[in-house]
């Protein structure tokens, strides 16, 4: 009687142990790959929501016409801004690359080399160097068939980054 | 006594098979594939039947995301017609665009062309499309709109390296009715909708990137499919206009330009 209550609490205890093991899966989704409906489930209440939203948005739209276009210019300046900063961002990025390359490539050429000057204005930029705009009051000068554009001490050509069309500094 | 030991040995066994079949059930179930054989079979019959057609074109509208420093996500947009003859012609063009520029590839070379710089570049390029499209993205860092869709071979593409899919349900995009499709995979999930009729074409294309914080998206609207255009070879050759300058490409491979 005793072995039989001791094998009794025993596979009790063995069931609990895998009902602790299988349950959170169980109850957590967010832990295991669910079954099919639950995960459309999860889309659609995901997009029932967002539409909310977009019908609220609405609403106050049509609630007040004008604050919505003038948010709406506000949007669109602030894109605007977000555009350009990105652009100056990536120009400056890449400059900042090409000077660490024209570095590399001095420091092969001589021993001991001075630091490229920042590019500031009037300055000549290393070779090599691509910018996404020409600077202002670049003029375009054909050299042997090339067009260069010249402006601040530097020679720009026009090549094809990826689908951008960009400007690299050159050599005549 | 002898009862007790034998009714002991089967509880023994019976415990004992219960917990060897949950914890199996369980490895079996984190390891199973939950790829459902309909999303397989609906996108199958799109690539199947888009790398029947010998020539189509279609128009794009694309959606792009750009994360910013501080994570904030910039979306920008670029319309592209595109047009495939197979087994190696192919012409994308940006219309209603700010830019105006076209990339052709006649199966010996790839060029682009910004008609309002009249700027255009010339690469030699590898004779199939599938082949020039993976030229044209590792070595000139230039990715033909929907793309993915083009190659012959795209089912085996897409579903290298998914780890889900499902069939989301039926949806209209721009008229048509579709089956929405989801995948999963380490670095992207996509989602692409099908027309459910005869042709069944692509009519949506999303993916995000994973491997991103800020998980951008790339989003693609097809429309105006024609599988059967009226095409000539020169809609996939360059003839430089009057006044077009040449120049060069900034290559991925060599890293430079070509010296002057």
């Amino acid at each position: 009687m005793k072995t039989i209550l001791k094998v009794t609490v025993l596979g009790i205890c063995l069931v609990l142990m895998l009902l602790i093991d299988v349950l959170p899966q169980l109850l957590s989704p967010g832990l295991q790959l669910v079954p099919e409906a639950h995960a459309v489930l999860g889309v659609r209440r995901r997009t029932a929501r967002r539409t909310a939203v977009v019908v609220g948005s609405t609403t106050a739209a049509s609630a007040s016409a004008q604050t919505a276009a003038a948010q709406q210019q506000t949007a669109a300046a602030q894109q605007q801004a977000a555009t350009a900063e990105k652009e100056a961002a990536a120009a400056q990025q890449e400059a900042a690359a090409a000077q660490q390359e024209a570095v590399a490539a001095q420091q092969q050429a001589a021993a001991a080399p001075p630091p490229p000057p920042p590019p500031a204005t009037g300055a000549p930029l290393p070779l090599g160097t691509v910018v996404k705009a020409l600077p202002a009051g670049c003029t375009p000068t054909p050299v042997g068939g090339v067009e260069y554009y010249h402006c601040g001490g530097n020679f720009y050509r026009a090549v094809f980054q990826g689908n951008q069309l960009v400007y690299v500094t050159a050599k005549p | 006594m002898d009862a007790v030991h034998v009714r002991m040995a089967a509880v023994w066994f019976v415990l004992g098979a219960l917990a060897l079949a949950a914890t199996v059930s369980t490895e079996v179930r984190a390891q199973a594939p939950a790829v459902d054989s309909a999303a397989i079979q609906i996108l199958q019959r799109m690539t199947d039947y888009l790398g029947s057609l010998q020539q189509f074109s279609l128009d794009t509208q694309n959606t792009f995301e750009e994360v910013l420093e501080s994570g904030q996500k910039i979306q920008f947009d670029l319309a592209a017609s595109v047009v495939v003859q197979r087994p190696n012609k192919l012409r994308a063009e940006r219309k209603g665009d700010l830019i105006s520029q076209f990339v052709v590839y006649d199966g010996k070379t790839l060029t682009i062309y910004n008609s309002a710089d009249k700027y255009y570049a010339v690469a030699a390029a590898p004779d199939t499309i599938e082949d020039a499209l993976h030229f044209a993205r590792d070595s000139l860092d230039i990715v033909p709109p929907s793309g993915d869709l083009v190659y012959k071979n795209a089912f085996d593409l897409l579903t290298a390296n998914i780890t889900s899919g499902m069939v989301v349900g039926k949806s209209i995009i721009g008229g048509v009715k579709c089956d929405h499709l989801a995948f999963s995979g380490p670095v992207v999930d996509w989602q692409i909708w099908i027309a459910d009729g005869d042709q069944p074409l692509p009519s949506k294309y999303v993916i995000v990137t994973k491997d991103d914080p800020a998980q951008p998206e790339y989003i693609v609207l097809m429309s105006n499919w024609n599988v059967a255009p009226d095409l000539n070879d020169a809609l996939f050759t360059f003839t430089p206009p009057q006044g077009a300058k040449k120049t060069d490409f900034i290559r991925m491979d060599t890293g430079r330009t070509s010296a002057r």
